[in-house]
Formats: structure tokens, sequence, C-alpha cells
């Protein structure tokens, strides 16, 4: 596959058109226009209940390809099935692309998830990462990071600091499935669609996690989702990287992190994290960061 | 004709077999464990081409990927049991909403707590109102000839519905019993390969399972409608069942039902047992029928009221319990009757929970005390597996 360089590499076409029932400046559902720009029309879709599962409403789909939505635990033994089931009726050149939330892919469905990268199953899962249960109102999840309130952490008099869980490192345990892993961003376009392209060849299971800014549960201005994702980006909170073959690749390096703060700040749902709370996510950051530095272009995992 | 031993397990294997199932998604639960690693033996054999074994990590998944596979358009086989075939009870709902014709055997074993690894029929009666067709075989033939039928029951466009064709665990699982396994050839002529209208294929993007707002009662209907329709289309094929196999099945299964005062209701394999009982007491006098459910869902009501409409008194012998109800099959007997002109007396018997052997001496035991119901004029309903514990 030939490499965008460019956002003007970019194809025009679209196969996710106007008319979805999603939010305005919603991160997911751009996440899912760009990425059907790569895969094309060819695509079964296989989504987990969660707020994508309302892009199609009977009678009507903004999408151009198809689509199947069971339940909410079980996409990727879904895309199994549909998988196998395609390769074994001579149509191998669909694509099988699980769309599924954080909540559907950290919790509920991870054993299902686990097992498809396991059998290395030729399926490109996609876990569009807004960090809660969103379609629900925003609950908390293993995804959602330390320090943010959701509906069942709220912040009280006992406890100021709302998520007090240190959100799982999913890419790590997805590399050690020895599987293709990959974070992306929606502020780096042509970094999310050439790694779906390398999926997209491979022969085998890839995991994409896509930062999906979530306007109505972070609390933010619609317009601000792209400046939202650059600055998790820049401050450390979403490094750009991928592992294969258990060996990491920092795909945009930094001489110097924002602080998070400035992340923070644009977000009601970070809104009277106590200082010493903010110190806390800091330092998890920075930790995080330096994990990165220290094991880029060697064995990760 | 050629007779063959095998074992209820190996049954339904090769009615996947010879069905051409395209895709066997599967995790192991006793007792229908022998079932799948028959059908990984023949996978790794190379003697299933056209179709792959997929080993999944949880039954949830096993149903998910049946989904997945039959949603676009392969011809799907699997089989579960007991707590397994509970795990499955959330998709088991989505995959008849979606109207996949998925075949299931499943192999009835009771429920935790406590554990049993033996047989009763909870398992399978929990799914009824999931939207499937449910089958329940009384013996290894005929749970080949079952699966056979099933699929071509589930892929009929008046009805594409899935099917679970249920044996009894270890009665009918291991044991083996001398059936006709029939030739490709008979089984392609029956059952033609699976030609899909509604799936997703190459140039036709298809949306499976998406929300509805006012809509979901007429999609709830369709189901409804759609499984009715079976029960024409189970009629409509024994004709050519027969002609091809030489054997011929009814909505239910009807034993010297002719002259008999009292009868019996009963499903799977305790009414091979409950027959030769009735054969004794046929010598003995005593004017006794038996009716076998096979057909659950849909239920055959005509043919249900019919078989039963001029007994005196039945004794519906449940092989399950819902708890603080009673037999699961025993009210759907008492409405199926309510609204004749005559109706006969129905007493309820709970047995054989966890595999509790169901005799010949049982059977007669139960016989006698619907002679005294009737006597009596009154109906009970009675644990009838508690003496000698």
């Amino acid at each position: 596959m030939q490499e965008f360089k460019s956002l003007k590499d970019i194809p025009e076409q679209d196969y996710f058109t106007g008319g979805s029932s999603a939010c305005a400046g919603c991160g997911p559902s751009l996440g899912l226009k760009l990425a059907l720009k790569v895969l094309g029309p060819e695509t079964i879709i296989i989504n987990s209940a969660g707020c994508m599962t309302l892009l199609p409403l009977y009678p009507n789909t903004p999408l151009k390809a198809s689509w199947i939505h069971n339940a909410i635990e079980n996409a990727a033994s879904t895309a199994a099935g549909a998988r196998h089931g395609l390769d074994v009726l001579g149509n191998g050149d669909m694509n099988v692309v699980v769309y599924a939330g954080d909540g559907a892919t950290y919790d509920i469905g991870f054993a299902s998830l686990s097992a498809a990268a396991a059998k290395n199953e030729r399926i490109i899962y996609i876990c569009y990462n807004n960090q809660s249960y969103g379609n629900t109102g925003f609950q908390w999840s293993t995804a959602t990071p330390y320090g943010s309130e959701t509906k069942t952490t709220p912040r009280g008099k006992e406890n100021p600091t709302g998520n007090t869980a240190v959100n799982k490192d999913m890419l790590k345990i997805m590399g050690a499935h020895r599987v293709y892993a990959a974070t992306a961003s929606l502020a780096y376009p042509v970094d999310f669609l050439n790694k779906l392209g390398r999926a997209k060849e491979r022969d085998g299971f890839s995991y994409i996690e896509l930062l999906g800014a979530c306007t109505a549960g972070w609390n933010y201005d619609p317009r601000l989702t792209i400046k939202i994702s650059k600055l998790a980006v820049r401050c450390g909170m979403w490094p750009l990287y991928e592992i294969e073959h258990g060996m990491l690749n920092l795909n945009k390096d930094f001489s110097e992190l924002k602080p998070v703060d400035e992340f923070l700040k644009m977000q009601g749902r970070y809104r009277a994290l106590p200082p010493d709370g903010v110190e806390r996510l800091q330092a998890l950051i920075n930790e995080h960061w330096a994990e990165l530095k220290e094991y880029n272009k060697q064995r990760y995992v | 004709m050629k007779q063959t031993l095998v074992t209820g397990n190996e049954a339904a294997a090769w009615g996947a077999r010879l069905a051409r199932a395209n895709y066997i998604p599967n995790f192991p639960i006793t007792p229908q464990t022998e079932c799948i690693e028959t059908l990984a033996r023949w996978s790794s054999d190379g003697e299933l081409p056209g179709t792959f074994f997929d080993r999944m990590e949880s039954e949830h998944s096993v149903m998910s990927a049946a989904v997945g596979a039959a949603a676009v358009g392969s011809r799907v086989f699997t089989a579960t049991s007991s707590q397994g075939l509970l795990l499955m009870h959330e998709v088991l709902y989505i995959a008849a909403g979606m109207r996949l014709p998925i075949v299931m055997a499943t192999i009835s074993r009771g429920l935790s707590a406590p554990v049993t690894l033996w047989s009763d029929h909870n398992d399978f009666l929990d799914q009824r109102d999931s939207g499937w067709l449910m089958f329940h075989a009384e013996n290894n033939q005929e749970v080949l000839d079952m699966v056979l039928q099933a699929y071509r029951i589930a892929e009929d466009p008046q009805v594409l519905l899935p099917a679970m064709v249920n044996m009894d665990g270890y009665v009918l699982s291991f044991t083996d019993e001398p059936i006709n396994i029939p030739s490709p050839e008979q089984v392609a002529e029956f059952l033609p390969g699976y030609d899909p209208a509604h799936t997703i294929a190459k140039n036709r993007p298809v949306t499976v399972g998406p929300p509805v707002l006012d809509e979901y009662s007429i999609f709830r209907a369709q189901n409804h409608v759609a499984s009715r329709n079976a029960l024409a289309v189970i009629e409509e094929l024994q004709d050519d069942f027969e002609k091809i196999f030489g054997r011929r099945y009814h909505l239910v299964d009807e034993f010297m039902l002719e002259d008999a005062e009292l009868v019996l209701v009963t499903q799977g394999s305790m009414s091979t047992t409950a027959k030769a009982a009735i054969l004794e007491m046929r010598d003995e006098g005593i004017k006794v029928g038996l009716l076998r459910l096979r057909v659950i869902r849909p239920w055959p009501n005509e043919a249900v009221a019919g078989a039963l409409k001029d007994a005196k008194a039945i004794a519906v012998i449940d092989r399950n319990v819902a708890p603080g109800k009673g037999g699961i099959m025993f009210p759907e007997i008492i409405e199926t009757l309510y609204n004749l002109d005559r109706r006969p007396l129905v007493s309820g018997f709970v047995v054989g929970l966890g595999g509790n052997p169901q005799t010949e001496n049982k059977i007669k035991e139960i016989t006698h005390k619907l002679e005294e119901d009737l006597a009596a004029g009154r109906p009970r309903m009675e644990w009838n597996d508690l003496e000698g514990i």
C-alpha cells in the first residue's frame, strides 16, 4: 500500500455520509469516517453496543459499508465468525473491522478480544477510546484515566479525586499477544490512516486504539475536538506508538512534553481535580513517557 | 439398511458433516465434548472440506461467532450443554432476531448449583422464549435425522430462524445405538446448499442488528409468525424425507393413543422406557398410551390437542422444574386443552432431575397414580423423585 505523506493524499471519497445521530464534534464518528476512506465499501464493521451503535437507525444508515451489531462483549468473536464465514465462501478479500468502545474492549469484551488476538485472526480491531461508558452517559471503565470524574466516580467530600484507579495499559497487553498494536489520534490522521493501511495488508490481527474525544462526557466545546486530541498527544496523555513482534516504535517523539494541566483545564471532567491529583496524574504520565523513551526501538513486551 | 453403532454425540456430528456446515465454532463442556471432538478429528483428517472448525474461548463467543458467520451467509453448526447453553442465552435471542438459520445440538444436563453432570431438561427449556425452533430427539437416529431436517426447516424462506436439536446427556450422548447413516448423495438431495438471499455479500452491503424505534414489535411479530410457519414446513418435508431415507416424523409422536384412556406426555429418551412400560401395562389391560413432545417451539397446538382430546386423564411427566411453579410443560399442556369442549383431567409429575433414572417401574407408578386421580376426579402436581433419597 502507498503510504500517505500529507492530508492532501487522503482520499476525498466518503463511505460515511451525513445524517448520523452522533453528537456534533463526536470524535469516534470522525474516526470511523476517516477509517472507511482507507477500508472502502467492501468492509464489514462489527460494532459492540455503545455510542456508534446508534449510527444506523432502522431503516436508515449513514454508512456505505456493511455493519453487524451483535451485543457489547462479543465484537471480536463475531468478527472471527464473519472472517471465517467469508473466507470459507471465497470472499476473503472483504475487510472485517471491529469498531468498539473502550468499555467493550478493556472490560466486558476482553476475553473475546484476547482470544481473537491470540489466534491471530485476520481482523482489524479499532477501539475508539472515549475513556468511559459514553453511550450510557459517561460512567467509569478501566480505560478511564486517574483523576477523571465520571457519573460513577463523582467527586465528593469523601473522594475529591474522582477516579482513583489507574487505567489499564491496553497497548502493552495487546502487544504481548504478539500482534500489531498501535495508538492513533484524530489530530494525526495521516499517522492513523497509514497504520490502518498497514493493518489492512497484514495477514493477521491488528489492534489500533484511537483516542475518541467525547464532547458530551469530557465536557468541552464541540469545536475543540481536534485541538484536545492534539494536546493529549503533546502532553503525553496519549502518546503515539506501535508495538510489532514485541518491539516498540514511538511514532511522535517530543523533546519536552507540555504540562498536563493545559489538557485538563479544557475539560469539565477534570474541573476541581485537587492539585495533588494533578500532580499524581502528571507523575503517571511522566513515568509512562520515560518508559516509552527507554524502550523505543527495543523489545518492549 | 446398513446400521452403524454411534453415540448421540457422534450422530449429531454426522448430521453436521452430512449437512455440509461451513463453520463450526465450539467450546467444550460435558457431556457435549465428544460431539466436537469427533468434528475436530474429521477436520484434522481433511474429512470436512469447505468447513472451518473454530475453537473459541467461551460459549458466549461460540454463539457470537456463529452469528458473525451466519450473517455473511455460512451454514453454521455448533453444540453445547447446560451452563454453556445458559452462557449463550443473551446471543440466542440476537441470532433469532437477526433471523439466522444456525443449527445447534444441545446435550441436556442439569444446571448448577449444586453441580450435576447428568441430564434433565432445564437447560434446554430455559431457551423456550428465545425465538429459536426447538426440537427434542428420543434416540440417536432421530438426533441425526433432526439435524438434517433442522437445517431444511431453519433455512426455509418462510422461516429463517435458528434451530436447537436436543438430546439427553449420557443416556443418548454417550450411548451407542445402531443407526442408519445416510450417504452424502442422499443428504444433498434432501438438503441443497445454503443460498441466502438477505445476508451480507460482496457488492451487497447490509446492516445487521441496528436499533429500531416504533418498529420493534413488528420485528418481534415477524419472529413469531416465522416460527408458526415452521409447523407447515415440518409436515411438508416429511414426504421428501421418507422418499429418500425411508423414515418419517410427525409434529408429535403418538404411541398407542387410538383407544387410550390414560395418556403419558413425555419428552426425550425417557419416552423409550415409557413405551416399554406401556406395552407391559397394556398386557395387564390398562388402556394407556403416550404422547411424546418432539417439536417444542413452535408449539404444535393442534397436533397436541388432537392427540389428547379423547383421553380421560393425562400425566405430564416433566424432566425439569420451575421452582415455585412445577413442571414447565405441565401448564403448556393444560393451556392447549383448555378450550376443548371436553377437557381431560391433567396431573403433573416432576421426575428425573439430575439424571435420576426413569425406570419402567416409575412410569407404571405414575400411571397408577393417574388412575387414582381419575377415580377421585382430582388432579395432582407432584414431585415423583424423592422416595428413597
